[in-house]
Parts: structure tokens; C-alpha cells; sequence
């Protein structure tokens, strides 16, 4: 277990720092999880790239997207104290939470202080971040999540596995055997059907609540308003039908102008599901005004700090705070293609999730998640808002090295590399070594068996063997030199 | 108090990776990265034929219209095809011409003021839309007295009136707009309590990754596109 200070966030229930290999392995194993993924992934790939495809300023939008983001973060104070203003003068509250404890304990507060019993929630990352659904069950409020991907998860007692798709690794018979045991719904085979049970029992929901709690996509600095972004219409039922509203973000998500969503819903819509836009944007400013028949009579938000600080003070890992949790990032890795999100052990998976954990839990804890990752760079080119993410992960796998949280076997074998790659004799003689001990583990022109510690490298995959003549030689051979350009 | 410890915390960053980022003498404010400007508005040279073309891409009924009158007619003959006989509707100019035609042919018209489980009742939500977006095709619905968040959510269909010169091209064109009055910043009171944009009906595919329509909301958005 870790030594760093506990850092009151909830990794997924059931997963331990420390143990991502198995639960990898875990996931590689798992045929319905694997028959998900290849069914879901590469359709989010393909949607992404025409959506992109149609938008000739892509890049450019890009760009401008990563400079707003940039400008807001580096005085973040002025913009939060201009929100907070916007806010209070349309009759909403502002809370403020440094962790996860004081959001849940601020929000739990609120809701007694209201006589809230029942509420009703929008899918929301940052309240999966501060453990918020268990919290306030422990306190005796009733929470129904509202978005349908959550709602099943809810009822199964599991956790979403994708920023935007949370119930990506579940198959239709799952939920369909869910709805029968703990609806007693009739065992229905066709998502119209299951969608049908939920919708009836979640209308109930809405019109019930007194509360609605919901995350918030982009929050406007200059009028204080809440920008949220769904398909389904359960946020927009969520804001409208309760009489309180309790929106819940980070610090982060803050822009400074309303029109600077014209460059951001763009961005967010086509990288997240391939749509033009998404069916439902509400910019939420205040609570209802006099005279009107629905939305909240309370408006309260709470930002929420939680280690997002540790990252602005990074100058090397700032850009993170850009993220706008699209999950293009996690679509195009093949790392998340086959291991899904719960291997990583974290609210936040994929590459993305590898760079906010950290941040989230301290680095010890998260140690393994940066080398989670080919490097193949293919996140970096698809972010939105242009996060540099193979650099950011190799940022944190140097502060892993660094900080000599990695095993004595890798400190030994890199060690060992250094010294061979360093010499020009030491690797001549460490390659006719490995040419005749890898004699052992070659058949049919692989190395696919290899056994004890490096086990691994060959469990799933193959290893080409090394040639025979090395480049070197053939290089010499050709009349090159070391070290000069071509022959 | 969680409000200074946050902005302290906040500042403190902020002082901290200046300094490792480019050192500044004491007392010097660090340089901070300008807020760009944002491009202007596409130019489309036909808003109201994009508009329909991409709202009927995500499932939206459209019918262009010459005159309220003509709109009446399709709105009745799409809630007759359904078999919808109460409607909630919004009070307001766009759609009173069309409400008073459904009430004359039997449909039963409910305005604002209900509770909220009576607009979950209804067949139909009638509503009009403050502007369109042709590029997303979206339509743009304030909130007020007169013009209930409800309505275009809660019943199975949602039939919108759109006057086609409130057909903007895309999402900065609408802000040009609303910013056109307040030329130093929006104030917060420049916005209803609820502006939605809505791109076509309900969905999801949470379940099973296959695509449902009306997975809250409506299940269907026809909009009649009046032009006169």
C-alpha cells in the first residue's frame, strides 16, 4: 500500500494502486468485455474523423481553443472571483471545496439545510471523482442517476468505464437481465424496449426529486452562466423539474466569454460522438425568474479544487487542465481499444486518465498508469484543445524514474541498457550474445514463449527475433559509416 | 472559510509556476498569455436550406411553410397522423396563430401555467424558437412565463415554429447577436434562466450501443420553417 498522505478520492470500488497488471489481465481475459470494446471503439474513431473531416479550420480551432484555455488558467483567480459575481447576481450561491471530503460534506450540508430526501443526478465526472453517490447515501439522501449508461451501472453497482459512453463494457443481455431482476421488467431483448422501462421508471424520478445535482461542461465568467452538453435531455430534466439545483465542477472548466463556446461546443461535439452538434446544450444563468413555471428556485454551485492546484502549479503538466473530457483521447489508444476503463483503476482512464490521476491521488499511487501507453502519439494529434499528451506522459514517467518509484528489476535492466547502448564493443558483444541465447526461445521465426520475469513481453504478443547479420554490419557493408549519413 | 483557502490555492500556483516558468523580478507581473480573438461567423449563402438539410441528418421532421396559416395546416395534419389530442403550448406570437387553428379542430391547447405533470401528459409540446442555427441545425428556445422549458421536453413530440430569417448560420453568429447590445462584455441579465439548444429529438445508445430516439425527451421534432 502507498505511505503518501491519504487523499480522500475513491479509486473504482475493487481497485487497489498497484495492481493495474491484473487487472489488465483481468480485461484482456474478459471475451464480453473485449467483444464490447472492438464493437464500440472503432465506430467512435470513424465518427470522430468525419465529423473533423468537415470542418476545414480544424486546426485552427484547435489552437484557438488551447490559447483561451491557457489565458483563463493563468489568472484563474480574476475569472473565478468574476464568475462567482455573475453568479450571486442572478440569485445563485457559490461553495467552494479544496477535496473531495469538503465537496461532499458542502453539498451533504446544503441538502439537509433544504430538506432535500430525494435527488436526482446528470452524469457528472467530477462527482465520480469525489465519491459523491456513496456519501450521500451514507448520509440518507436518495440518489437516482439519471443518464441512461449510468442509471444500469447504478442498479448493478458498478462504475462507468468511459467518459461519454460510461457503460461501454456491458452487453444489451446484461441489461436486460439487470431490468428483469431489479425492475421486474419483462425480459426484453431490444434497447427500445429497455430504454422504454427505463424512461417510464425514470419520469417518476424527475417529477419526485426535490433535488437535481448535475456537472457542468463549460461555466462563463462574464454572466455566470452553466453550460451543459447531453443527448438523452435527463440534465435539461434535471435543471428544470426540482426546485433545488446543486451544479458541482472543477475549477477548471471556467471560460471567459459566452461567445468562446462558438469555438468549444464545436470542438466538444464532433471530437466526443462524431455529431455536428450535441442534441442538447443548456446555458443555465440563475435560477428560474418570477413568473416562470420550471427550473430550480435554488441555484448552487460548487467548485471544486481537489488537486487541480497541484496541477496549475506545474508549469510542465499545466496543459492538462485544458482537457474538456471528450474521450478522443481514449478512443484513439490502443492501450484503452483493449484494456477498457476500469483497468486503470481510476475515475478517469485513458491517456488523459494517466496524466489526471496523479494529480488526483499523488504520484506513488499512480505510478503505473504513465507507462500505460505506446507513445504512438495518436492522442496527442486528436485532442481538441491540443494537449501535448505523449510529452506530458513521459514528463510523468521521468518524475516516476526520478523519484525511484519504479522496481529494483527495471532500475537494474535500464541500468544495464545504458551501460550496453553506451559502447559500441559492449553492444556488439551483448547482440552475439543474444543472437545465441535467443536460439532457445525462437520457433517458426518468433519469440513468443519467453518464461519467467520476462514473461510478459511475449504473453501477448510476438517479438521478432534479431537479425541474424546486425544493421550495423550491412550498413558498414554498403559502405556507410558510424555515425555519418548515407553510403 | 473554503472560499479563501481556494483562491490562496489557486494564487499560490499561479505565483509559483511563473516563477519556474521565467523568473520575473519581484514585484513585476508575469506575462499572461493574451485572450484571442474569436474568428467571425461563417458566411452561408443559403442558411434555411443547410438548416433543413442537416436537421432532417439528425432525425428532425421539417416542413417548409409559406404562412402561419399553412404552418396550422401541417401542424394538425402531423398531430392527426399520431393521434394527438392535447397539446401544451407557449404563449407566444409564432405559435398563437397555430394554436388557435388546432383549438378550432378539436385539439384540446393547454397554455403556460400548468403543473408539471400535466405537460407530461400532453401528446404534443408546441413551442417557437428564438433563432435557428442552420450549421448544427439547432433550434435556439429561451426560458420565460411564457415559454416553459417543459414543453419541448416532457411530451412524446415536439413541434416548433421558426420564422426562417431567425435562421443564423452557426454558434458564433448567434453571440454576435446577443452581444450586439452590450458592446463592453455580456452582463449576466442579457440571459434568460434557460437558453437550450436543441439538435433534433432525444437519444441515446448507452444500451447496447444501439441508437434510440427519444431517450427523456421527444422521441420526435418536427419544425415548420415559416418564410413569410
Amino acid at each position: 500500500m502507498s505511505t503518501e498522505p491519504a487523499i480522500p478520492v475513491r479509486p473504482l470500488a475493487g481497485a487497489r494502486p498497484g495492481d493495474m497488471r491484473a487487472r489488465l489481465a483481468q480485461a484482456l481475459a474478459d471475451p464480453m468485455l473485449q467483444t464490447a470494446l472492438g464493437r464500440a471503439i472503432p465506430g467512435f474513431r470513424r465518427m470522430r474523423a468525419s465529423a473533423v473531416a468537415e470542418v476545414p479550420e480544424w486546426e485552427v480551432l484547435r489552437r484557438l481553443a488551447a490559447h483561451i484555455k491557457d489565458h483563463t488558467l493563468a489568472v484563474l483567480d480574476r475569472y473565478l472571483e468574476q464568475f462567482e459575481a455573475a453568479v450571486r447576481a442572478r440569485g445563485g450561491v457559490v461553495h467552494w471545496a479544496a477535496d473531495a471530503a469538503e465537496a461532499q460534506r458542502t453539498i451533504i450540508d446544503l441538502l439537509r439545510a433544504l430538506g432535500v430526501h430525494q435527488v436526482v443526478k446528470s452524469k457528472s465526472m467530477v462527482t465520480e471523482e469525489i465519491g459523491l453517490n456513496a456519501a450521500l447515501e451514507a448520509a440518507g439522501v436518495r440518489v437516482v442517476e439519471t443518464d441512461l449508461g449510468e442509471y444500469v451501472l447504478q442498479l448493478a453497482g458498478e462504475a462507468p468505464s468511459h467518459l461519454i459512453a460510461p457503460m461501454i463494457h456491458k452487453p444489451i443481455e446484461a441489461v436486460s437481465e439487470l431490468f428483469a431482476v431489479a425492475l421486474g421488467a419483462p425480459r426484453y431483448e431490444r434497447a427500445e424496449d429497455l430504454n422504454r422501462v427505463a424512461r417510464a421508471a425514470l419520469r417518476r424520478e424527475f417529477l419526485a426529486a426535490d433535488a437535481g445535482i448535475t456537472g457542468v461542461n463549460f461555466a462563463v465568467a462574464e454572466t455566470g452562466t452553466l453550460v451543459i452538453v447531453e443527448n438523452e435531455g435527463n440534465a435539461r430534466l434535471v435543471t428544470s423539474c426540482p426546485r433545488v439545483h446543486v451544479a458541482v465542477l472543477g475549477i477548471e472548466k471556467l471560460l471567459p466569454r459566452l461567445a468562446d463556446l462558438g469555438v468549444f461546443l464545436r470542438l466538444l461535439a464532433r471530437s466526443a460522438t462524431g455529431q455536428r452538434a450535441s442534441v442538447y446544450v443548456s446555458l443555465l444563468t440563475g435560477p428560474r425568474r418570477s413568473g416562470e413555471a420550471d427550473g430550480p428556485d435554488e441555484l448552487h454551485v460548487v467548485l471544486v479544487d481537489n488537486g487541480r492546484t497541484r496541477l496549475l502549479a506545474d508549469p510542465d503538466l499545466r496543459e492538462a487542465l485544458r482537457c474538456i473530457r471528450c474521450s478522443a483521447c481514449l478512443n484513439v489508444c490502443p492501450v484503452f481499444e483493449r484494456a477498457g476503463g476500469h483497468a486503470y483503476g481510476s475515475v478517469y482512464a485513458g491517456p488523459i486518465g494517466a496524466v489526471l490521476t496523479p494529480a488526483l491521488w499523488g504520484l506513488r499511487p499512480a505510478r503505473e498508469l504513465p507507462f500505460a501507453s505506446t507513445l504512438c502519439g495518436a492522442c496527442g494529434e486528436v485532442c481538441p484543445v491540443s494537449i501535448d499528451l505523449p510529452r506530458l506522459l513521459l514528463e510523468l514517467r521521468a518524475r516516476v524514474v526520478r523519484e525511484g518509484l519504479v522496481g529494483r528489476p527495471d532500475r537494474l535492466f535500464a541500468r544495464l541498457w545504458t551501460l550496453v547502448m553506451r559502447s559500441p564493443t559492449r553492444l556488439t558483444l551483448f547482440g552475439a550474445l543474444g543472437r545465441a541465447l535467443q536460439r532457445l526461445a525462437v520457433s517458426e521465426g518468433r519469440i513468443d514463449r519467453l518464461r519467467g520475469p520476462l514473461a510478459g513481453w511475449t504473453a501477448h504478443r510476438a517479438a521478432p527475433p534479431l537479425a541474424a547479420v546486425p544493421f550495423r554490419v550491412r550498413w558498414r557493408a554498403r559502405g556507410g559509416r558510424p555515425g555519418r549519413g548515407r553510403p | 472559510m473554503s472560499r479563501e483557502a481556494v483562491l490562496g490555492r489557486v494564487r499560490a500556483a499561479l505565483r509559483s509556476a511563473a516563477a519556474v516558468a521565467q523568473p520575473v523580478p519581484a514585484g513585476a507581473a508575469a506575462a499572461v498569455p493574451a485572450l484571442p480573438a474569436l474568428p467571425d461567423h461563417q458566411v452561408v449563402a443559403d442558411p434555411v436550406t443547410l438548416f433543413v438539410e442537416r436537421a432532417r441528418a439528425v432525425a428532425t421532421t421539417v416542413e417548409i411553410c409559406a404562412t402561419v396559416d399553412d404552418a396550422a395546416v401541417q401542424a394538425a395534419a402531423w398531430l392527426a397522423a399520431r393521434g394527438a389530442r392535447r397539446v401544451v403550448a407557449w404563449d407566444d406570437p409564432d405559435v398563437a396563430t397555430v394554436a388557435v387553428r388546432l383549438a378550432a379542430g378539436g385539439i384540446e391547447v393547454t397554455p403556460p401555467g400548468v403543473a408539471s405533470d400535466i405537460v407530461a401528459q400532453a401528446d404534443a409540446g408546441l413551442t417557437g424558437a428564438a433563432w435557428g442555427i442552420a450549421e448544427s441545425a439547432s433550434l435556439v428556445l429561451p426560458a420565460d412565463p411564457q415559454r416553459p422549458r417543459l414543453f419541448s421536453l416532457l411530451p412524446p413530440l415536439h413541434v416548433a415554429v421558426l420564422r426562417a430569417g431567425r435562421i443564423l448560420p452557426d454558434l458564433p453568429a448567434l453571440f454576435e447577436h446577443l452581444q450586439a447590445t452590450h458592446p463592453s462584455g455580456l452582463p449576466p441579465a442579457a440571459l434568460p434562466s434557460a437558453l437550450a439548444f436543441v439538435s433534433g429529438p432525444s437519444r441515446s445508445a448507452d444500451i447496447g450501443l444501439v441508437p434510440v430516439q427519444g431517450a427523456h425527451g421527444p422521441m420526435e421534432v418536427a419544425v415548420l420553417v415559416v418564410t413569410r
